[in-house]
């Protein structure tokens, strides 16, 4: 009995400790960590959004569930942006952030998340192929060559280009049929 | 202290290579030199931080429940290691993800706390830790770097062989990794089995 | 409909050995025999199965409201260990033909990657209570079938004319990379 005793009292008195320090060394980091992700979301905000002086990471409404960020020059508004995703992916989920103009043109594309295939699906992280959809809009075939869009597919890897079709799409779509329609944007948005 | 517990880390009593453990993280994040030094030398700290403790508590944790204190000593360097890569090295943490928190089950840590350092001084523990993190994050480099050469066409994010280079991005997907440990380990055995004659 | 596919994608598309590299040390290790692999399958699937129903429940009924989602590895592998530790009396009670054959491998179901790796995924993609089982079982069963298959192939492997360079973990390991090419083929299987 006070041997089964003692290994319990050792084991909570190492986990205890163990416990503390672990406390320790999370409310030293917790910020940083933080800070790290806000600069990933500030970095991608930068690239999609048309030129903006105010900090959109700070200033997101809630529309349906979804973060929509405002970018604002001179206190106009001058586009919003937001994350779509498709599953159909080669190798899962391909997240990325949407940014809309006024005239509800995409002004950019940049990929958050993707498992795809090293060399061949991942090259939709390249600026080119995430140039390609600037200027786009819902009345603009947004597909891959192949499906009679105006998107080129890569030879060899026309899923993964596919799906990112589909991401912008779903996010033109949201856009047009709930963004614009809600009462806090009405003010800046034709 | 005897150095040559830290050179027979190194090499002779590698961990990937001569004991075969640890071989999810060798086999899953060696897409690259970097990604491979990176989880190495994570690894290598987590190693040499539960070497020291357990080495130290040694004498007072009974027998019978050591495996579960050791496995708590080693799974808090590994949220430290977690926690701060998160903050100081973020996209590095990015890339290696899942396997950073699975640093905890990598026989290789469990296997020297309970093979070296519950029998050993801190100072040896500390040199063995050196010693087979040093040993594991080679193996680790290595491994990259052959699929990076052959999967990308490049070490360390410096292109080797300019645009026109076609790589086999095999190297670069699940069955290079098997299939390039399998040829690295076909080579020592070369070598091995040359010299004993 | 959707949990049809994600039971085909945690077992075979996204096969935990052959393309997520979780459970490597059990599958070069165990696989030499036929009856141990499955014997071995059996009891990682159970751990695995509970393992993830128990660590799901702590994540979402103690770690998160107390935001303590640091202390996840620690809690996580302590709830490995113990489940594998009870795992070992049974089968020590009930079969000790299989405790024996399984030897040193039964504790180090507790180091098996695929165990934790299952339950950490679990929280990551956010899966709810029934998402959670089928992922589990899903990639349980995967890794069963890639251990299995495997424990086949090398049993063949034995009877055959390796070069002597080759023989041992050399051509196990490519044989593996060779059952990875060939897994590789159901990807965008689930689309």
């Amino acid at each position: 009995m006070k041997n089964n005793l003692s290994m319990i009292y050792i084991l909570a008195i190492i986990t205890a400790i163990a416990a503390l320090l672990l406390s320790i060394t999370y409310n030293g980091t917790k910020d940083k960590i933080e800070e790290a992700y806000r600069q990933e979301l500030i970095k991608a905000l930068n690239v999609v959004l048309p030129e903006h002086d105010n900090h959109p990471d700070k200033e997101d409404i809630n529309i349906d569930g979804k973060s929509v960020y405002i970018a604002k020059k001179g206190g106009k508004l001058v586009g919003v942006a937001f994350k779509s995703t498709s599953s159909k992916g080669y190798s899962g989920d391909i997240d990325i952030l949407v940014g809309i103009d006024l005239n509800g043109k995409v002004y950019g594309v940049e990929i958050l998340k993707h498992a795809e295939t090293p060399g061949l699906g991942s090259k939709i992280e390249t600026d080119s192929f995430k140039r390609s959809f600037k200027g786009l809009g819902k009345e603009d075939k947004i597909a891959v060559k192949k499906d009679g869009g105006v998107i080129d597919q890569f030879s060899g890897a026309t899923i993964s280009p596919r799906a990112v079709c589909e991401a912008v799409n779903n996010a033109l779509k949201f856009y047009s049929e709930v963004v614009v329609k809600n009462p806090q944007l009405i003010g800046g948005v034709k | 202290m005897k150095l040559s517990v830290m050179f027979d880390g190194i090499w002779k009593n590698n961990g990937v290579f001569k004991q075969v453990l640890g071989t999810c993280p060798t086999l899953a994040v060696t897409t690259s030199v970097k990604n491979g030094l990176g989880m190495g030398l994570a690894t290598t700290f987590v190693l040499i931080c539960s070497n020291i403790v357990v080495s130290l508590i040694k004498n007072i944790v009974p027998s019978k429940v050591r495996i579960p204190v050791y496995i708590v000593v080693i799974a808090s360097f590994v949220t430290i290691v977690d926690l701060m890569m998160n903050a100081y090295l973020h996209d590095l943490h990015k890339i290696l993800g899942l396997f950073i928190p699975l640093i905890v089950v990598n026989c290789i840590i469990l296997g020297r706390a309970e093979g070296f350092a519950s029998k050993n001084g801190v100072a040896d523990s500390l040199l063995d830790g050196i010693g087979i993190g040093l040993g594991f994050t080679l193996a680790l480099s290595i491994l990259g770097g052959v699929r990076e050469i052959l999967g990308n066409g490049s070490i360390l994010g410096f292109n080797l062989f300019g645009s026109s280079f076609s790589p086999a991005i095999a190297m670069i997907m699940p069955p290079g990794a098997f299939i390039g440990l399998g040829f690295i380990m076909f080579v020592i055995s070369y070598f091995e089995k040359r010299k004993r004659g | 409909m959707e949990y049809i596919l994600l039971f085909i994608s945690a077992s075979i598309v996204n096969n935990f050995v052959l393309s997520r590299f979780l459970g490597i040390c059990p599958f070069i290790g165990v696989s030499r025999k036929l009856d141990t692999a499955i014997g071995m399958s059996l009891a990682v699937i159970f751990v695995m199965g509970v393992a993830g129903i128990v660590t799901w429940i702590i994540q979402y009924a103690v770690l998160n409201p107390l935001n303590l989602g640091y202390l996840q590895t620690i809690i996580f592998i302590l709830v490995i260990a113990s489940l594998v530790q009870f795992v070992e009396m049974v089968i020590e009670k009930t079969s000790p033909d299989l405790y024996a054959s399984l030897g040193i491998f039964l504790p180090l179901i507790t180091t098996n990657c695929a165990v934790l790796g299952a339950a950490i995924l679990n929280i990551q993609n956010g899966f709810s209570f029934l998402k959670m089982l089928i992922f589990t079982i899903g990639s349980a069963v995967g890794f069963a079938f890639a251990l299995i298959l495997f424990s086949g192939i090398r049993e063949r492997i034995e009877y055959s004319d390796i070069p002597f360079y080759f023989r041992g973990l050399p051509i196990t390991l490519i044989t593996a990379g060779i059952l990875s090419l060939a897994f590789m083929g159901f990807s965008g299987l689930v689309k």
